[in-house]
């Protein structure tokens, strides 16, 4: 009896492994697409429709801490590799740079064909060979209250806001101007961290040349703008993605000693009107709000925040199919002015896979790479949502203004990690801790640490 | 007769088997990988890796930030355990102590220890917003007129390692506590009352009975705290910016091995080499602690019974 059992339980397991073998045949082509945001899952669902034998099989790892990078590098070189990746601003150009992205010459035709913003391609480029494109491009703005602009400076019409912040240096002496308006309640800009983007984007020369550290002029500029409004008081140290930033939008910050304080202008890109102003433009109780008190332009200097592009990666065995996702993603006409006009909504998602999460919706007003697309649903703005909540000005419209002065040629794999290293250093050096000499010291010391082989002065 | 008895004593090498393998495999491996890798100059972004000898370890001990970040964990790990461990002491006394007699000291035991069931990520978010620039603890203090004006305590060297280490001893207290108790009950009562028989009073009675008696368990408190202390890594790292700012203030030797595996490039081979430094400097301190605390008079004793044998 015990050997009729044991044979039984084989021949049932042989059985089960077999069956698990067999299901080759009608079998759909599976493209891995890795991203640190549900975003880009509707473009993929939406992808499906018109490609109904590929499964696409989406992975998100949030990067908050950077889990998402740490994961992705260590599957480099491996057979764990997936095949589309998604890249963030602050490590695209890291990858980029790398050998590990394929070329995507063969969507150039389509590149010129939608007229990308040159700053988006010029990110995804290295040494001539395009690895990533992008279906956003992110120009930041500055946006301001209309109230407190009108009572600092007559006048809350953008067109005239541009000529009184036109540069850096009208920038710091409007600074002067609200402050003494407002007796020391208002203040500017929330932090040094603000403003930090416009100058680093606007270097003449990128960090490396030659292997070695350089310091652009604007860096040390950039240093005395943030000493100038510190020492003054022109900025809240309200340290941006921190409680007293967001207190600011929707005017519930106060002072220690009991004080309401005011914040005249963020630095936002335009993921951040949708997705930071105007969430917190409602303070936590309810009671206040600041919608329809804002309003937006390109500001002293054009500059570009953040952004998720795309590349395959070159040991993918989906080559031409993975070409094609990033081709639909970024370049395809029909599927960016549907991403930008709110077509995808949880209803026409779930009709094509019924197992689309709740909320997976898309709304409307990412602005898209494509000059385009953008040039034909900006109109379609004029009385949306968020223009509503820009006292009738169209967002849209505003960026697409700003958009072609950005460049990103200098941009490098090290940026980030070259500029965060200046955060600490130079925090310590405005609240008169270290002197100007052991701040750049310090600086210098931590790029040494995170680049061992780079030559620094 | 004796072939089964012999071959019921390799029952035990079959029954323990199964321990060692998964311990070569997930506990000596990574070490003895992590010993391979601080030798070589290996990347996460590049494929091909050299073998560099002692390199890695050159460049550390002439990185400031390495000197800083041993100088940091040493400091935060005393100053928070010292005081841990000795009002750890007084409290498991007094809970103990037959003469005191406390009631509820199940309650108080579980007051003590509940902090420790609280998430890194939890406490040290809470802290960060309590000291923050418009945080309530300035709020409060300029409210009352304490301080003039609002301190930028995250900016602030000394305020942020105090709370790093305020934080870990509010954590860990509780751990000790129990572990001590569990120590100090298990030494019978009929020692305490000869020694008072004897005249002797409550302080003479810890240094002469308490804490000869609970000598192991102490080697035991202090080898997990000293490891849990060198490899300080969540509260400084989640406290503040990652970085161990301000001014590298917080740096830990577990933070900057993070931060080399996370820098651009993913230097895995300078990480490892910070690991294996805290493995040396542990494992050393760990020795120290066995042979100053281990039990002389056991030792002298068997010398002596060896010895017997010898001459006889």
């Amino acid at each position: 009896m015990k050997k009729i059992t044991i044979i039984f339980s084989v021949l049932i397991i042989l059985t089960m492994v077999l069956t698990a073998c067999g299901k080759t045949a009608g079998e759909k082509t599976v493209l891995n697409v890795w991203s640190f945001t549900n975003e880009i899952q509707t473009m993929a669902i939406a992808f499906e429709k018109t490609h109904p034998d590929v499964d696409v099989v989406y992975t998100m790892i949030p990067m908050t801490n950077g889990e998402y990078q740490t994961k992705l590098m260590a599957t480099l070189g491996t057979d764990q590799v997936p095949d589309v990746i998604a890249l963030e601003a602050a490590f695209v150009k890291q990858y980029v740079e790398s050998d590990f992205l394929a070329d995507l010459k063969s969507l150039n035709a389509d590149v010129k064909k939608a007229d990308v913003y040159p700053f988006v391609t010029e990110v995804g480029t290295f040494d001539g060979v395009l690895k990533g494109l992008s279906y956003q491009a992110t120009p930041g703005a500055l946006f301001y209250r209309r109230s407190l602009a009108k009572a600092y400076f007559g006048t809350d019409d953008p067109v005239e806001m541009q000529k009184i912040l036109g540069d850096m240096d009208k920038y710091l002496a409007a600074a002067a101007v609200v402050k003494e308006k407002s007796a020391g309640d208002t203040f500017m800009v929330a932090s040094n961290g603000d403003f930090m983007n416009l100058f680093y984007a606007n270097r003449a020369n990128p960090w490396i040349v030659d292997g070695t550290l350089t310091v652009d002029p604007m860096v040390n500029k950039l240093i005395e703008t943030a000493k100038a409004f510190r020492d003054n008081g022109y900025e809240a140290k309200a340290t941006q993605w921190q409680e007293g930033w967001f207190a600011g939008m929707n005017d519930s910050l106060v002072g220690a000693d009991g004080k309401p304080k005011q914040i005249f202008s963020y630095f936002l890109p335009t993921w951040g009107l949708p997705y930071v102003l105007a969430p917190h433009a409602a303070s936590a109780d309810g009671t206040k709000t600041t919608a329809g008190d804002w309003a937006m332009i390109t500001g002293p200097l054009p500059y570009q925040w953040g952004g998720t592009w795309l590349g395959v990666m070159k040991d993918s065995k989906n080559l031409k199919l993975a070409k094609e996702f990033i081709r639909f993603c970024t370049l395809d006409e029909t599927n960016l002015t549907n991403w930008a006009t709110g077509v995808y909504t949880n209803a026409y998602l779930k009709a094509i896979d019924p197992n689309t999460p709740e909320g997976q919706a898309q709304a409307a007003g990412d602005f898209v790479g494509s000059k385009v697309v953008v040039n034909k649903i900006t109109a379609g703005f004029d009385n949306s949502e968020l223009s509503k909540f820009l006292g009738g000005q169209n967002s849209y419209g505003a960026f697409a203004l700003a958009a072609p002065s950005v460049n990103a040629r200098l941009m490098q794999g090290s940026d980030d990690a070259i500029q965060r290293a200046f955060n600490d250093p130079l925090a310590s050096y405005l609240d008169g801790n270290i002197t100007l000499d052991v701040m750049w010291q310090t600086w210098k010391d931590a790029v040494h640490n995170e680049f061992p082989e780079l030559k620094i002065p | 007769m004796i072939k089964s008895r012999l071959n019921k004593n390799n029952y035990g090498y079959i029954f323990i088997a199964p321990f060692i393998i998964g311990f070569m495999i997930f506990g000596l491996y990574p070490v003895l990988n992590t010993l391979w890798l601080s030798f070589t100059n290996t990347t996460l972004m590049t494929s091909h890796a050299k073998f560099i000898w002692f390199d890695n370890f050159k460049a550390l001990f002439a990185d400031e930030m390495f000197i800083k970040a041993m100088k940091n964990t040493w400091l935060l790990w005393l100053l928070n355990f010292i005081p841990q461990l000795g009002m750890a002491m007084l409290v498991s006394v007094w809970f103990t102590s037959t003469r005191l007699r406390i009631k509820g000291v199940g309650i108080w035991r579980v007051i003590f220890y509940l902090p420790n069931l609280m998430m890194a990520a939890v406490v040290a978010a809470l802290f960060f917003s309590l000291f923050s620039y418009y945080g309530p603890v300035n709020q409060l203090l300029v409210r009352a007129g304490i301080i003039p004006e609002a301190i930028d305590y995250i900016r602030d060297r000394t305020v942020m390692r105090a709370l790093v280490v305020f934080i870990q001893w509010w954590l860990w207290f509780g751990q000790t506590i129990i572990i001590l108790m569990a120590a100090m009950t298990s030494i019978s009562v009929s020692v305490y009352e000869a020694a008072l028989v004897d005249g002797a009073n409550g302080w003479q009675m810890f240094r002469f009975i308490t804490l000869p008696l609970i000598k192991p368990v102490m080697i035991y408190v202090l080898v997990t705290s000293l490891v849990g202390g060198m490899q300080m890594f969540d509260i400084p790292y989640l406290l503040t910016d990652g970085r161990g700012s301000p001014a590298n203030a917080i740096l830990t030797n577990n933070i900057l091995m993070y931060m080399k595996f996370r820098s651009n490039q993913g230097h895995i081979g300078a990480a490892s080499s910070v690991g294996m430094m805290v493995f040396v400097m542990t494992s050393f301190v760990a020795l120290l602690i066995f042979y100053l605390l281990r039990d002389k008079d056991a030792a002298k004793a068997s010398k002596k019974v060896n010895g017997g044998k010898d001459n006889a």
